[in-house]
Formats: C-alpha cells, sequence, structure tokens
C-alpha cells in the first residue's frame, strides 16, 4: 500500500464519515423533540361527551377531544357543530386557560346551561359539569389517558 | 336564522390529518428505500460486469496507458503480446494470422474487437477476480494490475482451420463436447490484426479492412448466420425423437412416391435430393439420416409441429445469443412472422424448415453446439474460451457450466448411430464419406444449403470423434462450397485427423 | 422600477421590524449542526484538492481508478480547493443562521443546516466539475455559489418575515391563474432547447418556470383542498360501485391540475408532469384518506402514459431506453449506460471526490452531468455509502416537513406543509430513481445539488415557507365572527325556534 494513496483516502473516508456523524447528530436532536413531544402530549386537556341530543348531529355517545378553544352552534364552522333548531350559530364557546376550563356564551337566543342552570359571562367549568346547548346536552370529562 | 345551505358536516368529528401524513412518510421512505436497494444493485451486484463493459470510459482511459495482459493458448503458447512503440505507448502483436477471427484486435486509434475488448477490463487490470482484492486496488498506487488469459484454443488446430479454408470464406468450429472448451474458433478471409494493432500502420490497415467486400472484419464463427441446409435435419431429429412424436422405426407411407414427384404440402411441392438408391423402400429415421431425405425429415417435421421443434431449438440455444465469452448472433428457427405454431407462418414453412430451408438461419458456433450435445449424451454444455485469469497477485480459473440436458441419452444415442451411418455407412458413403478418420469411427451429417438463384450453395459438415467416446465435435461452413459431400466433410475429415495427431 | 423600490422598501421594513435584537433567541441546535456542516465541507474540500494534487503529479494523466500517484510525493498536502468559495458559502449560511437567531422565532432548527450540507456537496461537485459544462468558458462553482446564496437568502427571508399564512391561503386561485399564466408565456416567449421549451428569459435573466409552478400548485391545491375537505371526504357521487367525491368540489381542481399536466406535456418536460401528478395524489389522499383516488390516479398515470408512448415518439424512446439501455449503448442509451457504470465504478467506497468521471480524450462520459445526473456523479466518487447520505440527508427534511404539518394548527397549513415536502421529496426521488434505471430518465433537477437558478431558489422557497410554518404562532387569518351584543336568554322552556 502506497503511504500518500492511504492518507489520501482516510480525508476521504473522514468525508463520508462526517456525513454521518451529521445525519447521527439530527437523529438525536429529532429523537429528543419526539420525547419532548410525547410529553407535552401526556398533558391531556380533556374531552366532550354528547349525553343527550335529539338530532342527529351530535350523536347520543360521540365524543369529542378538545382544543385549547372549542367552539359550539349550529354553523358549520364551529369545531362543534350543534344541528339543533334551539341552538344559534355562535352558540357558545370552551376555552382551557391555564389550568382550567371555562364556558362562554356567545349571545345566544336560547342561552347556555351549566349543570341546569345558564351562565352569565364567562363561568369556570369542572370536570364532571353537565352542559346544554339548545337541546343538546354534553358533559365535560378527563380524558382517559 | 336561513336553513344552512348545505348539511352540516362537523369539522371535529373530521379524522386528524396526522395518521396520513404518517402514512405519506412512510410511503416515501420506502421508496427511498428502493432507490438504497437500486444504488447497492448497480454499485455492488452488479458493479463487477458494468465495471469490465468496453464502452466504460476508465477501461477505454487505461488501455492508453497500460500494456495489456498476454493470451496464451491451452498448451501455454502465447497468442497476444505487448510490444513498446514510440513515447512508451505499449501496442499489441498477435501470434498468427488465423488468430483474427476470434482474438480481435486492439488498437489505440480504433478500439478494439473479438475476445481483446471482451475482456478488456481484465486484460487492462481494472477488475480483479477476488473482489477482496478489488475493494482493496484502491489503496494502491500502481491500481491496475493487467491479467493474463489462457484461452481453451489451441493454436495449431487454429491454424490448420484456416490453411484448409484457404481461399475460400467460410468458418471452423471444433468443440471439446464434454467440457464446451472452444478448441479452435475460425473464421476467413483473416486480416493482419498486427497491422492494425502497430501505431505505424494501424490507419491505412484498418480502413482498408473497413472497405474490403469480403467482410474480413466479420467474425463468421460466432456472427455469421447462414443458411443450414440439411445439418439442421440433427435438430429436427432431436426434437423428433427427443420429444417421442417420431420413433427411430417410423416411416411415411407417402414418402417413396415423393421421392418421384415432390411431396405436396398445402399446396406446395417439397423437391428430395436424388437418392434413387432407395427404390420404392419406405424409409425409417435411420436410413433417411443416411440418405438425407427431405421428405422423410418433412413430414417428421410436421409430424412433431412446429411449437415443439422451435421449443427444442431453443433449448440447444437457437433464438437468443449464446451465452459465451464473445458476443454471438442469435440463431433462429422461423422468420418470426407470429404464427401459432411455434412461430412458424404456415406448414410449408415447417416443412421446409425441418430441412434446414426456409426461415432457418444458423451460426457455425450454434452447429457445433448441436453437434457437441449428441456427442455429449444429449447434455449442452456452456462454450467457454477463457479458463484462467492470472494476475500479478493470483488466480481465478473458470470451471465448465452445464447449461441443460436437451435430450436424454438414449435418443442421443439413436441420433449418434444415425450419424455414424451417414459417414460409414454403403450409402451415405456417397454423401459424407470424406469426413471419416482412419481407424476411429466418426460421427456428422453433411449439408448443402441452397440460396436460390444460380450461385454454388454453402457447404456444411457437423459431426464428432470418436463415435463412441466423443472428445471432439465440429462445424464447418464454407460458403459457396459447393455440396457438403464434396468440400465441408473432407475439410473436417482432415481437420479431424490433424486433431488426433496432435493429441497422439 | 418604482413597484420594485416600493417593494424592497416593504421587504426591508418587514424585516427590520422581524428583527429586533431584543427577541433574539438562540438556536442551539442549529448552531451545533452547522458547525458540523462546516467541518464536514472543509474536509470533503480537503478531499478534492488532495486528489488533484496527485492527479496534477501522476505522469499520463489517468483516470482516477487507474492509479493516482507517482511514489516520488511523499508527503500528503493539506489545502483546501477553492477556499474563497468555500468560505463565502459559509458565510453566507452563518449569516442567515444570525438572521434567524435575530428574528427570535420558534421555527425549526434542523432544515437550514440540512440543506446547507447538501448545498455544500453541490458546490464541492460543481467545483469539481469541468469549466465551461454549462456554456462559456466560466467553471460552475462561481454561479453555482450565487445561486446558492440566494437560495439560502430565500430560506432566511421568509423564515423570518412570513408570519402569517393569509396571502396564500385566500389568493389561491390568484395564485394558480399566475402559475397558469407563466406557463403560457414560457410556451408563447420561451427558448427552444433540444424540442423542449422549458425556459423564459427576461431581459438578462432566464429561468424554468415549471420550478416555480410547483410552489405554486401546492399552495392552491392546499388551499383548495382544505376548504373543502369536509365535503370531498365525506360527501360521494355514486357511479355503479365505484363511490367519487362530490363531482363539482373536484371539478376545479381537476382542471388547475389538467392544464398543469398539459401545458407540461406539450412542453416535453415529463419530470415535472411526473412530480405535479405525484404530489397531486399525495395530497388528494392526505386530504380524502380515499385510497380508492390513489388508485384511480395510478390507474390512470398508466393508461395515460401508454397513451402517450403512443401519441408521442419522445415518450415511447424514454420507455426503450429504461427497459433496456443495453440495446443501444452508444446512441439512445448512451446516458443511462454512462450512468450505471458511473455507478459501478464507485461501489461501496466511491473514486473519491475528484478521482470518478474518467474523461476519454477530454470529454465527459455524461454530457449532462451537472443537471441530469448529480446523483450518478455523486455515486461514483462517494460510493455507495456517500449516496445513502445523501438519501439521508432528503429523509431529513421530508421527516421535518412532515413533522411540521403533523403539528400545524389547521387543515391548510398541514396540507401546505405536507404538499411543500413531498415536492422536494418526490422530485429527489424521481431524478435520483431515474440515474438509477428503477424509473425511466426524466429531465428534472436533485433539489439543491444540481446545477441551476429556477431550481435553487424554488426550492430555497419552499424550505423557507416550511420554516415559517413550523412556528406554531403563525397566523391564520381571523375566522369572520358574527358581532352583537350578548343576549340575556329566557328559559329554555320558553326559547324561541333558532
Amino acid at each position: 500500500m502506497d503511504a500518500l494513496v492511504v492518507s489520501i483516502w482516510i480525508v476521504r473516508i473522514a468525508f463520508l464519515v462526517l456525513l454521518y456523524v451529521f445525519l447521527a447528530t439530527v437523529a438525536r436532536v429529532l429523537l429528543r423533540d419526539l420525547r419532548a413531544a410525547a410529553s407535552e402530549r401526556a398533558v391531556e386537556l380533556g374531552r366532550l361527551v354528547t349525553i343527550d341530543s335529539p338530532g342527529s348531529e351530535p350523536k347520543t355517545g360521540s365524543v369529542f377531544a378538545l382544543d385549547t378553544v372549542t367552539t359550539l352552534g349550529r354553523d358549520v364552522n364551529n369545531t362543534i357543530v350543534v344541528d339543533d333548531s334551539y341552538a344559534s350559530g355562535e352558540h357558545a364557546a370552551l376555552t382551557w386557560r391555564g389550568r382550567a376550563w371555562f364556558l362562554e356564551d356567545l349571545g345566544s337566543t336560547n342561552g347556555t346551561f351549566v349543570n341546569g342552570g345558564t351562565i352569565d359571562g364567562v363561568q369556570p367549568l369542572g370536570f364532571g359539569d353537565e352542559i346544554q346547548v339548545g337541546r343538546v346536552r354534553f358533559r365535560l370529562e378527563r380524558s382517559s389517558r | 336564522m336561513s336553513p344552512p345551505p348545505r348539511r352540516p358536516v362537523a369539522r371535529a368529528t373530521l379524522p386528524q390529518l396526522g395518521p396520513r401524513i404518517a402514512r405519506s412518510g412512510l410511503i416515501l421512505t420506502l421508496a427511498f428505500a428502493t432507490i438504497a436497494a437500486g444504488a447497492g444493485y448497480w454499485q455492488v451486484l452488479r458493479a463487477g460486469e458494468l465495471v469490465a463493459r468496453p464502452d466504460n470510459p476508465a477501461v477505454i482511459a487505461a488501455a492508453r496507458t497500460v500494456p495489456r495482459g498476454t493470451i496464451l493458448d491451452r498448451n501455454g503458447a502465447t497468442l497476444a503480446s505487448n510490444r513498446l512503440g514510440a513515447n512508451d505507448e505499449p501496442y499489441r502483436i498477435y501470434a498468427d494470422r488465423s488468430l483474427s477471427g476470434v482474438l480481435g484486435y486492439a488498437s489505440l486509434a480504433f478500439g478494439s474487437a473479438g475476445l481483446e475488448r471482451a475482456y478488456e477490463a481484465q486484460l487492462v487490470g481494472l477488475l480483479d477476480p477476488d473482489p477482496v482484492r478489488d475493494l482493496l486496488r484502491k489503496f494502491q498506487a500502481r491500481g491496475a494490475d493487467p491479467q493474463d488469459l489462457t484461452t481453451t484454443l489451441s493454436l495449431d488446430l487454429q491454424k490448420v482451420a484456416v490453411e484448409l479454408l484457404g481461399a475460400d470464406r467460410g468458418a471452423v468450429v471444433a468443440i471439446d463436447p464434454r467440457t464446451g472448451d472452444v478448441l479452435a474458433l475460425a473464421s476467413t478471409p483473416t486480416f493482419d490484426a498486427n497491422a492494425v494493432a502497430d501505431p505505424a500502420t494501424s490507419r491505412v490497415a484498418f480502413l482498408a479492412l473497413q472497405g474490403d467486400p469480403a467482410l474480413p472484419l466479420l467474425p463468421r464463427a460466432t456472427q455469421g448466420r447462414y443458411v443450414p441446409g440439411s445439418v439442421f435435419k440433427i435438430v429436427t431429429a432431436i426434437a423428433a425423437l427427443g420429444s417421442g412424436s417420431v420413433q427411430a422405426g417410423t416411416t411415411f407411407a407417402q414418402q417413396p412416391q415423393a421421392e418421384v414427384d415432390g411431396l405436396l404440402v398445402q399446396g406446395f411441392r417439397v423437391r428430395d435430393g436424388h437418392h434413387p438408391v432407395t427404390g420404392d423402400r419406405a424409409l425409417d429415421f435411420m436410413s433417411a439420416t443416411e440418405v438425407s431425405c427431405n421428405a422423410w425429415y418433412a413430414l417428421a417435421g410436421l409430424e412433431t409441429g412446429g411449437a415443439t421443434l422451435a421449443d427444442y431449438a431453443r433449448r440447444l440455444g437457437f433464438e437468443a445469443p449464446l451465452p459465451f465469452d464473445l458476443p454471438t448472433a442469435a440463431s433462429q428457427v422461423t422468420g418470426n412472422r407470429g404464427g401459432p405454431d411455434g412461430g412458424f407462418a404456415d406448414r410449408v414453412e415447417l416443412a421446409n424448415a425441418a430441412y434446414g430451408q426456409a426461415e432457418t438461419l444458423v451460426t457455425p458456433l450454434q452447429m457445433a453446439l448441436v453437434a457437441a450435445t449428441v456427442a455429449n449424451g444429449g447434455v449442452l454444455m456452456q462454450p467457454r474460451l477463457v479458463t484462467q485469469f492470472r494476475g500479478s497477485t493470483g488466480v481465478r480459473s473458470v470451471e465448465p457450466i452445464t447449461l441443460r440436458r436437451v435430450m436424454d441419452g438414449g435418443t442421443a444415442g439413436t441420433i449418434r448411430d444415425a450419424m455414424v451411418q451417414a459417414v460409414e455407412g454403403r450409402l451415405g458413403r456417397a454423401f459424407t464419406s470424406g469426413a471419416a478418420v482412419p481407424g476411429v469411427s466418426t460421427a456428422g451429417k453433411s449439408g448443402t444449403a441452397e440460396l436460390g438463384g444460380s450461385g454454388e450453395p454453402h457447404s456444411w459438415f457437423i459431426g464428432f470423434a470418436p463415435a463412441d467416446r466423443p472428445t471432439i465435435a465440429i462445424a464447418v461452413i464454407v460458403e459457396q462450397g459447393g455440396r457438403g459431400g464434396e468440400r465441408a466433410a473432407p475439410l473436417a475429415g482432415r481437420f479431424l485427423q490433424a486433431y488426433f495427431a496432435s493429441i497422439e | 422600477m418604482t413597484a420594485a423600490n416600493s417593494l424592497s422598501g416593504t421587504v426591508w421594513s418587514t424585516l427590520v421590524r422581524g428583527v429586533r435584537a431584543a427577541d433574539a433567541r438562540p438556536r442551539p441546535r442549529e448552531s451545533l449542526l452547522l458547525g458540523l456542516v462546516a467541518i464536514t465541507l472543509v474536509v470533503g474540500s480537503a478531499s478534492l484538492a488532495a486528489t488533484r494534487t496527485v492527479r496534477s503529479l501522476a505522469p499520463g494523466n489517468g483516470s482516477g481508478a487507474v492509479g493516482e500517484g507517482s511514489a516520488g510525493t511523499p508527503a500528503l498536502d493539506l489545502r483546501l480547493a477553492d477556499p474563497q468559495g468555500l468560505v463565502a458559502f459559509l458565510a453566507v449560511v452563518l449569516a442567515a443562521h444570525l438572521l434567524l437567531i435575530l428574528a427570535g422565532r420558534r421555527t425549526d432548527q434542523v432544515l437550514l443546516p440540512t440543506v446547507a450540507l447538501l448545498g455544500g456537496i453541490s458546490l464541492l461537485l460543481m467545483e469539481r466539475l469541468p469549466a465551461g459544462l454549462a456554456g462559456g468558458s466560466a467553471g460552475l462553482a462561481g454561479t453555482q455559489l450565487l445561486w446558492l446564496t440566494l437560495s439560502i437568502s430565500a430560506i432566511a427571508m421568509i423564515g423570518t418575515i412570513v408570519r402569517g399564512d393569509a396571502w396564500l391561503r385566500l389568493y389561491k386561485y390568484s395564485w394558480a391563474a399566475g402559475g397558469i399564466a407563466l406557463l403560457a408565456l414560457t410556451f408563447v416567449f420561451g427558448d427552444d432547447v433540444n424540442g423542449q421549451r422549458l425556459s423564459l428569459s427576461v431581459g438578462p435573466f432566464s429561468g424554468q418556470p415549471s420550478e416555480l409552478l410547483k410552489v405554486i400548485l401546492v399552495v392552491f391545491l392546499a388551499g383548495y383542498l382544505a376548504e373543502n375537505r369536509p365535503l370531498l371526504e365525506q360527501e360521494s357521487t355514486r357511479l355503479g360501485p365505484i363511490r367519487l367525491p362530490p363531482l363539482p368540489y373536484l371539478a376545479p381542481m381537476a382542471a388547475m391540475w389538467a392544464i398543469a399536466l398539459l401545458v407540461v406535456v406539450i412542453q416535453r418536460d415529463l419530470g415535472a408532469a411526473l412530480l405535479f401528478y405525484a404530489v397531486f395524489l399525495f395530497l388528494l389522499y392526505v386530504a380524502t384518506a380515499r385510497s380508492s383516488f390513489v388508485i384511480a390516479g395510478s390507474v390512470l398515470f398508466v393508461a395515460g402514459a401508454g397513451l402517450m408512448a403512443r401519441l408521442f415518439g419522445h415518450v415511447q424512446t424514454r420507455i426503450d431506453i429504461w427497459l433496456d439501455p443495453f440495446a443501444d449503448p452508444s446512441g439512445a442509451g448512451y446516458q443511462v449506460v454512462q450512468a450505471l457504470e458511473a455507478f459501478a465504478r464507485g461501489g461501496l467506497l466511491g473514486t473519491g471526490l475528484g478521482a470518478g468521471l474518467p474523461t476519454v480524450g477530454g470529454r465527459l462520459p455524461i454530457p449532462a452531468v451537472h443537471t441530469d445526473f448529480p446523483f450518478a456523479a455523486l455515486g461514483e466518487e462517494l460510493g455507495l455509502i456517500g449516496i445513502l447520505a445523501i438519501l439521508g440527508l432528503y429523509l431529513v427534511v421530508i421527516e421535518r416537513g412532515l413533522r411540521i404539518a403533523a403539528a400545524a394548527r389547521d387543515d391548510f397549513q398541514a396540507l401546505l406543509a405536507t404538499g411543500l415536502s413531498l415536492v422536494v421529496g418526490v422530485q429527489a426521488f424521481i431524478i435520483a430513481a431515474g440515474n438509477l434505471k428503477l424509473i425511466p430518465l426524466t429531465g428534472i433537477t436533485l433539489p439543491f445539488i444540481s446545477y441551476g437558478g429556477s431550481s435553487l431558489l424554488a426550492n430555497g422557497v419552499v424550505i423557507g415557507l416550511l420554516l415559517a410554518l413550523s412556528d406554531r404562532e403563525v397566523r391564520a387569518p381571523a375566522r369572520p365572527r358574527a358581532g352583537g351584543s350578548r343576549r340575556r336568554a329566557p328559559a329554555a322552556s320558553s326559547a324561541r325556534s333558532g
């Protein structure tokens, strides 16, 4: 083996190795991100279970995973569409603020009810509370996870 | 509030896109994995073969600076070596003119041909036969390790073959049927490969060869395609007897009358060669082969059917280039006009093809393989030219390769007996006696390929010897050499005599 | 001119507003990865320079594979090939990195280094190829460096400035119309090269509009599919046993796609047609989850390819070459055979940068190596191990893009990010697979590696948009909301029907 040729090959192979070092470092970064994302997802916000609905939308028993902001109403642009003639287009909004859920009536015609009583302004909610929009009743539940 | 214009659809109940995006990513990852697999295929699995291609620019570039390895014959005689020219640029010299059809040439200005081209990468040393050493070659300053090639050729037999062909155009192929070793692969006219290789004369010599109407640059033994005439009957016999469509004792009632006024096939009259000696007797396989009866073979071909005939021909190597060290032309049974029965257009083409006319075209190498298959008890060996690559660091030997069994040993024995009869039988002697070697039983079949028009026919012979334990199979064609028994058969006889004299 | 001035003024002021030292946020992962990129490229450059030194000393100047040295040179002389070019490129990347730090956004930190590494490899390759390959007598590396600078700048600027997607989301039809107009312009006024009308010249600039069009197509498809996803996904037109999406909703999209495809086919740019079609099918699948669409689309594609093969000779030729390039290795199949031989010469480890591509009589074995066959050149010089790493880099880009898509806040952003990553991934696949004879060869660039300004710029825009989208706080346009004072509702029993 020729010394010069071997030394050139050391440089060449070093280049190839460095390509893989880069890829390995990227993989480490990505894995760390994945783990971070997974632990973030473990902080689950909650879900809404339909306990009684006279119409077809939503169906009784259907379950909605909740984002930080969830709007309810008859309009198709709502997160949860409540196809009930007693519900308004933009009826109510559920929001996660820091560590608790809040329910807000968005100026509906017939009002929004929590555990049978109408709400005024923004009302904090606890898990297990029952919400009524039009004739449809939901229950706020802790996520199963 | 007005009724909604369309059925409301809850966005929240729509499935999330996440899983589908992940699935697309998976598909794309799989697609990239295919690329990786493809790269591995070409860069590792097929790399040796691709790097060895003569059109590889690395090979072309190397050929300009590196002295090529020498080429040796089976006894160690040098066939091709190097001489240093101006500027220390090496060029080739060849041992004998008779080698031109097989070795080809290697020229700096005009590239290479023949065996020189086929093993360019090994001869200039860009390919090491040992994969580990091939990888380590990169770390050496002098990366090229030219290899010497030991061939199966016999320089003496090669010279004899060219001498016997004389001024005629034609080819002689001699094969050891047991191993597929090619002992001689002669094509005439030959050319002076030394003049092409020598940079001083290269240009003039090469241009003259290119313009020569006798086509000396055409390696006739491997790439010349000829009408076979009666030598093709051995292929028909292999198909007919091998498939059991016809037995050795089969006779055809209409055959004796057909000798007189021809055999009518769909309105076409198959005319026979003249063999009045057999009279009204209906011939069987043995006697039909002895007298080379066209009518019997046409009927046998029709009995066998086009599909079976074409299938057996393919098993013998027809319809595709042969697996060989040199590029070969494909031999054909039909004009491939896509008929339903094995590609034959109609029964007329099939009947004529059965005795080697119609659209059949064969290379001399292919016919030598037909003879060699019968000689080897029905087993076809892959023909080969190179047995050994020898570099500075090691040797790689090439083992013989069995291609396939074409027919059972019994059928091969029956055909062998008929071919012996054709050379040595009372009636056969009239056609093929010239091929007989004194003291050695010889099997063979002559052929006279009618070309239409008024020209002389091609003269053919295929055969092998000794008939009981064959060590050599041969195919001879002399372009427009007249009847097979007159030119090709005696030539084969003299060649075989030289062969047996050389091995004693 | 004034419009251009005011536009650049707007961009500048936005940039200045977007970058305030107070907002600066460190990007440690990007810094780490960029450091690795710099080391890797310096070593690559040293490898190229060493090979060159030895070859200039070697007698006969034979090919690298033959042997590369006389025993007379004792020691390795460590220097860089084109140090100024390399330093300039690294400076541009560093500037982009600093800009992103100053912008203070939580954007992706892997995309820029990955793309910078690909661009740097491209720079080494262009430095290594002989001058005058792209016409003229200049080397390729200088021009490529200029375009890479623009591409990296596009990534950094878009990644800094773009903080909302309304300009893409709300004007999808305008974008589509603009794209088609661009293609039509090319078709009428474009420059003919080899029977293909791919490039459009405006003054001294010329470019390939199909590169820009691919970005526009993704924007349009993402906008349209996101808007109509509920209907496309849930409703269907029944046609016997086949369930089709509601036709009126699919029509504009199919039309857009058909026009793009048609014009591209007329321009004979098969690679772009294949890219558009594949991205279209992918996005349709992601938006609707109907594999029946993909299957129907693939069937249509095969049928269309068959039809085109019959109608257009050049398509049939491409397919014939693909099926058996070795049938005519010195004629039609020349480039493909030469590319495969290049891969084969490379083997596992490659020949080393600068030591491959043996020339015969001063001619490169593959004439279009800088545009259509850089993958083959890298396959030869870096070997199987090297191109596996390069494939890995593309997979990193795809992975980042799709993860950004999965984390996006709504359908439009998700589909947009998916489409943008697919455009890069599918394009890399098409040309790499074409080089390797896995699919018929089409003339399309290898993203960030091929020589050419349009491709580098368009792909820079793609990565820039991905970077912008990776910021979770990127704004979607405000949803129009019915205002009105809150009303005290009566009891449910006496409620009016709503």
